[in-house]
């Protein structure tokens, strides 16, 4: 072989495995930007999809109401709203498993159609509120607890108006404090010792820089009885289309007294029907820019229970779940504030690539 | 071994692949399309931001009370964490009204996204006011 073709065929072998090299490294270089682009498409159709799913009423537009409606497209939105991302505080109850109304989210994927993505949403109150107690002392003949108030948006703290009610039995006292400028207050309230059982402590906490924002939790503690087990324990309560259904654990559960909370007002509920261990009780289309928290107290043989719900139905979370999705898998997160009944919350949706969990 | 022709040819080959990567660099150097879809998302939250405080007249009755402090925190509270914002309220004559700056942090340096709000307050004599948020991720 002469040595001229030994030469060209070094060089044509050198050339190949350079441009090869080349190409590798082109497209190596090229694909995070292409993947980009591509993905950019993917956050702003997700954006869309997000607002849509709370914009729209969903059909039949009272899904949220009618136990019986076939959902065949799906919808947040109130159907006779005023405002954009106003909610249906239905149809927003629907979604919590711990409602026996609750939709599964298969059916709400199914309804949604679009096929290629999986969701999941999250409704909450725009700040927490976390309750303690502090201490408990005997003053003649009651009982005063001190509970300690914290109210912050992860982390940072906001000052509130507090309306607080100790619930036991029949009894109940309103009181109302505040949350400094730290987010710290204090409740103080006071109990007399001629009832026992179970009570609950619910605030609702109001943001002074705008009424609508506001939040609520509860806690339970037993006043000269035993720790209260979990809520849910004796009772499942179940609010929807302003009907409150309880459904009793124990053929033995008496109910002494159904109540609705909210941050300015307090009802007695009216028993609407009866059934084998349920009740159902009607429940008062209230203005207050609050969330309703309705309360059950009575008893179960020699133990005492207060069992509550709120009404929305939150927190609540519902859909896929992207806490195992391969590293590097592109999940678009979008949040919203919404209305629902002139109160103000926030909805979570993450989207993503069809999940297995669908 | 070599002669002349091979010796070509490995410099023609060089010279080759010198220009394949040029080539590469420059598509590399070249400014990528602006991303909008991050502007678009934070313009969303901020009108809706000031959407949802006007919605009871929050947001009136705070610029006629002039109080600066609530209207930064209620805009704190609607706003999600990473999010910086400065909002200037003008009046009709187009003067700024806030006294003091209405801003959770320094917006100097960032990319920001401007929003612009008519409000009208809920009070007998209406006064119409133009609000300018300006919006930033932070980090």
């Amino acid at each position: 072989m002469p040595s001229s073709s030994v030469d060209t065929f070094l060089a044509c072998s050198v050339m190949i495995v350079l441009v090869l090299s080349a190409m590798a490294g082109t497209s190596k270089l090229m694909s995070p930007y292409l993947n980009d682009l591509a993905g950019r498409d993917d956050i702003e159709r997700f954006q869309y999809l997000a607002s849509n799913l709370l914009l729209t009423t969903g059909t039949p537009s009272n899904w949220g109401q009618s136990k019986s409606a076939v959902l065949s497209n799906l919808g947040f939105a109130k159907a006779d709203a005023i405002l954009p991302y106003e909610l249906d505080i239905d149809k927003v109850t629907r979604l919590n498993s711990e409602n026996i109304y609750s939709m599964m989210y298969s059916n709400l994927w199914q309804a949604f159609g679009v096929k290629d993505v999986s969701f999941q949403i999250e409704i909450k109150t725009l700040f927490e509120l976390s309750i303690e107690l502090v201490s408990n002392s005997t003053q003649g003949s009651q009982s005063v607890y001190e509970f300690e108030i914290i109210a912050e948006k992860s982390g940072m703290p906001i000052s509130t108006s507090l309306s607080s009610y100790a619930v036991v039995k029949d009894f109940v006292n309103k009181t109302e404090s505040s949350t400094s400028s730290d987010g710290e207050g204090t409740v103080t309230v006071g109990i007399p010792n001629s009832v026992n059982g179970t009570t609950l402590l619910l605030v609702f906490a109001k943001s002074t820089a705008n009424p609508q924002v506001i939040s609520f939790n509860a806690y339970a503690f037993g006043h000269n009885s035993p720790s209260p087990l979990p809520n849910g324990t004796f009772a499942k309560l179940s609010p929807l289309n302003h009907v409150l259904n309880a459904s009793f654990a124990y053929a033995t559960a008496e109910v002494s007294k159904a109540q609705v909370f909210t941050s300015s007002y307090n009802f007695s509920l009216t028993e609407k029907a009866q059934g084998v261990q349920t009740v159902e009780y009607l429940v008062p289309s209230l203005l207050d820019a609050s969330p309703m928290v309705m309360v059950l107290t009575g008893v179960n043989g020699s133990t005492s229970f207060a069992e509550w719900v709120a009404y929305p139905q939150i927190p609540l979370q519902i859909g896929a779940d992207f806490s195992d999705s391969i590293a590097g898998s592109r999940i678009s997160v979008h949040s919203q504030i919404v209305t629902v009944n002139s109160a103000l919350y926030e909805v979570v949706t993450k989207w993503g690539g069809l999940s297995s969990s669908v | 071994m070599f002669d002349q022709k091979g010796q070509i040819r490995i410099i023609e080959s060089f010279l080759a692949i010198a220009v394949i990567f040029s080539a590469v660099l420059v598509s590399v150097t070249f400014p990528s399309s602006p991303d909008f879809s991050k502007q678009k998302s934070l313009s969303t939250m901020g009108t809706q931001a000031l959407i949802k405080l006007d919605t009871n007249g929050t947001l009136g009755d705070l610029i006629i009370q002039r109080n600066w402090a609530n209207m930064k925190t209620a805009l704190d509270t609607l706003l999600p964490l990473g999010v910086s914002f400065n909002l200037t309220v003008f009046d009709e004559a187009g003067n700024a009204v806030n006294s003091e700056a209405i801003q959770n942090s320094n917006l100097l340096g960032r990319e920001v996204v401007s929003v612009q709000y008519v409000c009208a307050t809920r009070s007998q004599v209406v006064d119409f006011f133009a609000i300018r948020l300006q919006l930033a991720w932070t980090g």
